[in-house]
């Protein structure tokens, strides 16, 4: 993902900020890292660049 | 089938074969966005492959792509770069959408809010559609609904519908079949504002505007 797009995306659950912590970028893409919630404190990591920001409820790992 | 992490889950189990099956943007769509005025930004929500994310590239400066399944976004990057246009991708719920208020103009949510297994979560993502959409944005929803020969009912009723693997296995997916009525009920209901609202090859297609 790129960084400018922290702008308009915000916590799945109540809607506050995300901040961008731990990043690690390829060029202009943030290839990892996670999102915090600069509210609830819900954190939700980008994986290989796409950041998953499902609801914790929705977002246990995915059975091979 | 009960909750929402079954339908995310399914999707990733099916997503390259169900996306090899969803080639083409489809006809209503294209023509809402041929419609639509150029617009900053855009959502696919419930993207798939993003076949029409692709058209909203065309029309606005930036789009994005979200979805619940992590399986069909693989297939949405792989479209992308495949045909060259650029999405910016997103894993999340369409009933609660990691997305400011008044940030989108030009949006699709096309047979998406089928799959929302509870009254509760379709009703709250039409309002989150409606959170998101800029005063003069625009969107069209879509879903399969009882006016497609395949169905006797002409009520509204929820049910399960196979999809058949390449190897013959099969996998069921949760759908909620709205009569075109109470999907238009649903609409009217909602935060959204109704502008217009077609039935076409079983489908129903509201075109609507935020809050």
């Amino acid at each position: 993902m790129k960084e400018s797009l922290l702008e308009i995306l915000c916590c799945p659950l109540d809607k506050h900020e995300l901040e961008l912590e731990d990043a690690e970028y390829d060029g202009d893409e943030v290839v990892s890292g996670d999102l915090a919630c600069s509210d609830c404190g819900e954190t939700y990591p980008i994986e290989d660049g796409i950041p998953n920001l499902l609801p914790p409820d929705m977002r246990e790992e995915t059975p091979a | 089938m009960s909750n929402r992490a079954d339908v995310r889950r399914t999707y990733d189990r099916i997503a390259d074969h169900f996306a090899s099956t969803r080639e083409y943007a489809w006809p209503e769509v294209e023509a809402f966005v041929a419609d639509a005025p150029a617009s900053s930004v855009g959502l696919d929500l419930g993207c798939g492959n993003c076949r029409h994310a692709e058209l909203l590239a065309d029309r606005t400066d930036h789009v994005l792509g979200l979805d619940a399944s992590r399986g069909l976004l693989e297939t949405a990057r792989s479209r992308a770069l495949e045909r060259g246009f650029e999405v910016d991708l997103l894993q999340g719920d369409a009933a609660r959408i990691p997305l400011e208020d008044g940030t989108i103009d030009l949006a699709v949510y096309v047979a998406t809010i089928q799959h929302l297994p509870t009254e509760a979560s379709r009703r709250t993502s039409l309002n989150e559609l409606a959170r998101v959409l800029t005063p003069t944005g625009r969107a069209l929803v879509s879903t399969w609904s009882t006016a497609h020969d395949t169905f006797d009912e002409t009520e509204s009723f929820d049910t399960t519908v196979e999809w058949t693997l390449p190897d013959g296995e099969t996998v069921d997916r949760f759908y909620h079949i709205y009569s075109p009525e109470a999907f238009e009920a649903a609409i009217e209901d909602s935060d959204l504002e109704l502008l217009a609202f077609e039935l076409s090859s079983g489908n129903c297609y509201a075109t609507v505007g935020g809050s």
